[in-house]
């Protein structure tokens, strides 16, 4: 059995918008391991996009507890959570959230730039192919292409986990099929913990554990003994 | 519902409306309270010159019969004729260390109409032969007089009590200046007393049925000039001193100045501020079309029309520019009237208010509604052109190319990301980049000029009084006198070490067809207590042949170093004869316009024997114990005072200290000023960094979000923002300088009078204080960004699409 890299104990989430008040999480319990691929199922509203923004620092539970090792992340302060997001954690996003003004290569440095121990830029532009468009703006790539810079601007920094919320939502089958190759790779060649939110069924199958959601809570958890490889993910 | 969806708008941007709202508030503020008020002091000026019958023309002569002076109304352009008798007398007050001086002006009861004549505020009429005498509200009131007191003067070397049985205000003296060198009034040791001929013939009984004043007014079409030659050859045998216009008249001067420039400044300062206030205006609402692209799509698919969007955005300017405006203005008339009454006390014309004008309220409120339309319809016009569909399509993403700047390899490798960041956003956004630069550029030199303003004054007053008059006391004759003969006598005063004549000697210096009447100093050619010094301030000797020029003058003459010029004066011996005099340098002078001669060359040309009109003196330690009233040196004062206090031949004995002291109380008068100026320029500067980083803030929440997301600290994304801002302020910056010394360099050539020259260097020490107030405001106005960025919401950010 894996080391638990997280360890969720009745986690709520309560926003309140004006007057009414949503209960995003209503008390979930879960652990993630280390160098595991997870993948997180749901219909919109089911609260994986909130889990997932607790489990990066983004945002805090109301109520629960949750350990990223020793550091409790319920109750980490701004400046704590800034460093567990800067040192631990890597995120993509379904928009990619690339900086329009700095090229594919300086969009990876400003990541490799507040790293403590940071992969080299060339080798991860190779890995998601892209050395020959280092110099190029994001509005000068393809969406399929920004993601592959917005992956390895993720992994750069050498985090211990990559978050990933819904990074094929904008792609095209392709361009999808390439971004999962590359982050299921980085999770078996360099060991990491990657957790990967979609309401795309199909790619659970490439995932060593599925979460399923469904209303704020976990509906259930299922072991994938054979993950297939990426590329034969098909949707 | 369109208003109510502006109104949520601004609320949600609050802190940049109210940045721009701050600017029209103050501008129009400005705007009203100064045209108000200079109208107000114009107007006043106007009545008060109307009803005082004020003259066209002045005439000082030696001594002239008055019933000759009935014969010159007769002159073809004179419409009447004033003699009078003005004489400077000291107020004997063994209490008061330091000279108060009176000027004495005989009042002909009988006349009606007189020419400048007096309004009387409180009192009563005077009666002859009674010693009665009305004295000027200012003095009156700085030393605290009451009516029907007993005042104590040395006239023609004997004490006389005179009665105050009134106060009143002359046009001629609203800006009492006892002599050139001051140049602020100081009514608590000089003032303006009236009495009747007949008393005054009783203080000076030489005087008696003789005048050696004159003023007249004009005939609406004569010419000052014609009159003036017509009255010079008339004038000559009485012993012509000077004629000069009005326009030369000490009070009417200083007053016609300060109205203009309180107008200038009403209108320079408020387009300042509005200016800057509209193109704030103009990129909030051309960012917020961008981003309420979607929403203009939305309306637009509705069915609503072209004009009814344009007009809705139009509404944001609308309600900024009537909000402030109104505010602004009510504060303006608020405010009009506290300045008009403050002007008017400082200027000493009696208060003819106008009752609020409506007028520049409206005229203001037109005037920032244009600037804001103007602005608001170029910022939001770009929702037009945006058909339906396409409105409600995400806009293509920013295009970025590299810039320039990264050709500059060393200097491209020595940014950080950030710093790269910074740099291609300022590229990409040129007119916002223009925006910051030049406001900041402005702000710093304003602050900058302002700071030397204060320096300028105080380098006007003590280059004079400490650097060039460097005399402990200097004492005045009332007649030029045997030079060696009074020299003789000083020299056995105990505590005198040393005692130097000066011969001041009214002359007219004409070069080609320009003509200027200055005091021409006779000064020693050792003199150690005048200094005239060059423009490195090393001291120059007068020249035993030739002049040397104030620049001012030398200007006003169009003449340098080597031109002749032609020199005449009432106190040259033959008549018409003109004296041929070469320049042979021009020196700064800032207080004063004057020329300079070797003593004995002024003697020679006056061909009188040795003359002097003023002694400077310098005590000795011994006099230089420190008397009464805490003034170094006034211990020597006092006794040289009680010596020549009943002297006929000592018009006043003034003590350098003393003048160097109310030089610095009434600097500190004028230090308020500078600071309004130097917050007005630390408010622009604030406003255009503040708004600025907030539109940075809405447009890139996303990149500074994502760059959290990153695991960045607040401070190191803030960097991004403040290294943008100050990359461009240490260019503004840099440019603010020299506009700086350009300013500084038209305020001097503006500001400068026959009375005082500024000097139109800026010092280092106000370049360094632009610098660092500006910086300071840049400073203030980030910190509240930061605070801003610490709070910026990841989730809400970063999960929406653009």
């Amino acid at each position: 059995m894996a080391n638990s890299l997280i360890v969720a104990k009745n986690v709520k989430k309560i926003y309140h918008m004006g007057e009414v008040t949503v209960h995003a999480l209503r008390g979930v319990n879960f652990s993630l391991d280390e160098k595991e691929l997870v993948v997180v199922l749901g219909p919109s509203g089911s609260g994986k996009s909130t889990l997932l923004n607790i489990i990066g620092g983004m945002d805090t539970p109301t109520e629960g507890e949750l350990y990223y090792g020793s550091l409790a992340l319920h109750s980490a302060n701004g400046r704590e959570l800034t460093q567990y997001r800067r040192n631990d954690v890597g995120f993509i996003f379904q928009f990619y959230n690339l900086m329009p003004n700095l090229t594919a290569y300086e969009n990876i440095n400003l990541s490799v730039q507040i790293a403590k121990d940071p992969l080299k830029i060339e080798d991860l532009l190779e890995q998601v192919g892209l050395s020959d468009r280092r110099d190029h703006f994001p509005s000068q790539l393809s969406g399929g292409e920004q993601q592959r810079v917005a992956i390895a601007r993720g992994l750069a920094k050498n985090p211990t986990m990559l978050l990933c919320d819904e990074p094929t939502g904008s792609l095209d089958l392709a361009s999808g099929v390439q971004v999962l190759k590359i982050l299921q790779a980085f999770c078996q060649n360099y060991e990491k913990t990657v957790v990967l939110i979609t309401h795309n069924t199909v790619i659970s199958q490439m995932a060593d554990r599925v979460i399923y959601m469904k209303d704020g809570m976990i509906d259930r958890v299922e072991r994938n003994d054979q993950p297939i490889p990426a590329e034969k993910v098909r949707w | 519902m369109l208003w109510r969806k502006m109104f949520r708008d601004i609320m949600s941007n609050k802190g940049s409306y109210l940045a721009c709202l701050v600017l029209v508030l103050i501008g129009l503020a400005v705007f009203t309270a100064f045209s108000i008020a200079s109208n107000n002091l114009s107007f006043s000026k106007e009545s008060f010159y109307r009803d005082q019958n004020f003259a066209h023309g002045f005439i000082e002569l030696e001594s002239m019969p008055r019933s000759d002076v009935e014969g010159l109304s007769g002159m073809d352009g004179i419409a009447r004729v004033t003699g009078r008798t003005v004489k400077e007398v000291r107020v004997h007050d063994p209490r008061r260390a330091e000279g108060v001086y009176l000027r004495l002006v005989s009042l002909d009861l009988e006349e009606a109409r007189r020419v400048n004549d007096v309004l009387l505020l409180q009192g009563e009429a005077l009666t002859s032969g009674e010693l009665q005498a009305w004295v000027d509200n200012q003095f009156f009131a700085a030393n605290r007089l009451r009516l029907n007191q007993g005042l104590d003067v040395i006239a023609g070397g004997r004490l006389h009590e005179l009665t105050l049985v009134g106060v009143g205000m002359s046009p001629e003296f609203t800006y009492a200046l006892r002599d050139f060198k001051e140049i602020y009034p100081d009514p608590e040791r000089f003032g303006i007393a009236f009495l009747p001929q007949e008393d005054m013939e009783r203080l000076f009984p030489e005087t008696r049925g003789r005048v050696n004043d004159l003023v007249f007014t004009l005939e609406p079409w004569a010419d000052f000039e014609r009159v003036k030659n017509r009255l010079e050859p008339e004038l000559e045998g009485y012993g012509l001193r000077t004629i000069y216009p009005r326009e030369d008249q000490v009070s009417h001067l200083v007053l016609t100045e300060e109205i203009t420039q309180i107008q200038n400044m009403s209108r320079a300062l408020p387009m300042l501020f509005l200016l800057v206030a509209g193109v704030i205006l103009y990129i909030m609402l051309k960012r917020l079309v961008e981003q309420q692209r979607g929403q203009i799509g939305i309306l637009k698919a509705f069915g609503y029309t072209d004009t009814e969007i344009t007009m809705h955005y139009l509404s944001y300017a609308l309600v900024v520019g009537t909000v402030g405006g109104l505010a602004g203005g009510i504060l303006g008339l608020w405010l009009a009237h506290s300045l008009t009454s403050l002007l008017l006390e400082f200027f000493n014309v009696p208060e003819v208010f106008e009752g609020i004008s409506l007028y520049y309220l409206l005229l203001g409120l037109l005037l920032s509604l244009a600037v804001f339309l103007f602005s608001g319809y170029h910022g939001s016009k770009q929702a037009l052109k945006l058909k339906p569909a396409e409105a409600m399509r995400p806009p293509a993403p920013p295009v970025m190319r590299k810039t320039l700047l990264e050709r500059v390899g060393f200097f491209w490798g020595m940014l950080t990301i950030q710093g790269m960041m910074a740099v291609r956003n300022l590229s990409r956004n040129r007119g916002r980049t223009f925006f910051i630069f030049l406001g900041i550029t402005i702000s710093s030199a304003v602050v900058a000029m302002t700071w030397s303003m204060n320096e300028m004054i105080d380098k006007l007053v003590f280059y004079q009084f400490e650097r060039v008059e460097t005399y402990d006391a200097k004492m005045l004759l009332n007649a030029p006198l045997d030079r060696n003969k009074v020299e003789s006598e000083l020299q056995h005063i105990p505590g005198i070490t040393r005692s130097e004549p000066l011969l001041e000697v009214p002359v007219s210096l004409s070069h080609r067809w320009r003509k200027e009447d200055v005091l021409l100093l006779g000064i020693h050619r050792e003199s150690r207590l005048y200094n005239i010094l060059d423009k490195n301030g090393s001291r120059v000797e007068p020249p035993e042949n030739g002049v040397i020029l104030s620049q001012r003058l030398a200007e006003k003459l169009d003449v340098s170093p080597g031109s002749t010029l032609e020199l005449d004066s009432p106190l040259l011996r033959f008549e018409n004869d003109v004296y041929p005099v070469q320049v042979v340098q021009t020196i700064p002078q800032y207080l004063g316009m004057n020329a300079y001669m070797e003593i004995s060359e002024v003697e020679e040309i006056l061909a009188q024997g040795d003359l002097a009109t003023s002694f400077m003196l310098a005590f000795s330690q011994a006099g230089d114990g420190v008397g009464t009233n805490g003034i170094k040196g006034s211990g020597g004062l006092t006794d040289l005072r009680d010596r020549f206090r009943e002297s006929d031949m000592v018009a006043g004995i003034d003590s350098g200290e003393e003048r160097v002291k109310q030089a610095r109380e009434l600097m500190e008068t004028f230090g308020s000023m500078i600071y309004i100026y130097v917050f007005i320029g630390v408010i622009i500067c604030f406003a255009i960094i503040y708004s600025s980083s907030f539109i940075v803030l809405s447009e890139r929440s996303r990149e500074l979000a994502s760059m959290m997301v990153l695991g960045m600290t607040p401070r190191e994304v803030f960097s991004v923002i403040s290294f943008e801002q100050w990359f461009v302020s240490i260019f503004a910056l840099a440019a603010g300088m020299p506009l700086a010394q350009l300013m500084q360099w038209g305020l001097a050539r503006e500001m400068s009078t026959d009375l005082y020259s500024l000097p139109a260097e800026v010092s280092g020490e106000s370049l360094f204080m632009g610098l660092l107030i500006t910086s300071l405001s840049i400073w203030l106005a980030q910190r509240f960004v930061f605070s801003r960025i610490e709070k910026l919401s990841l989730i809400e950010v970063l999960k929406t699409r653009e």
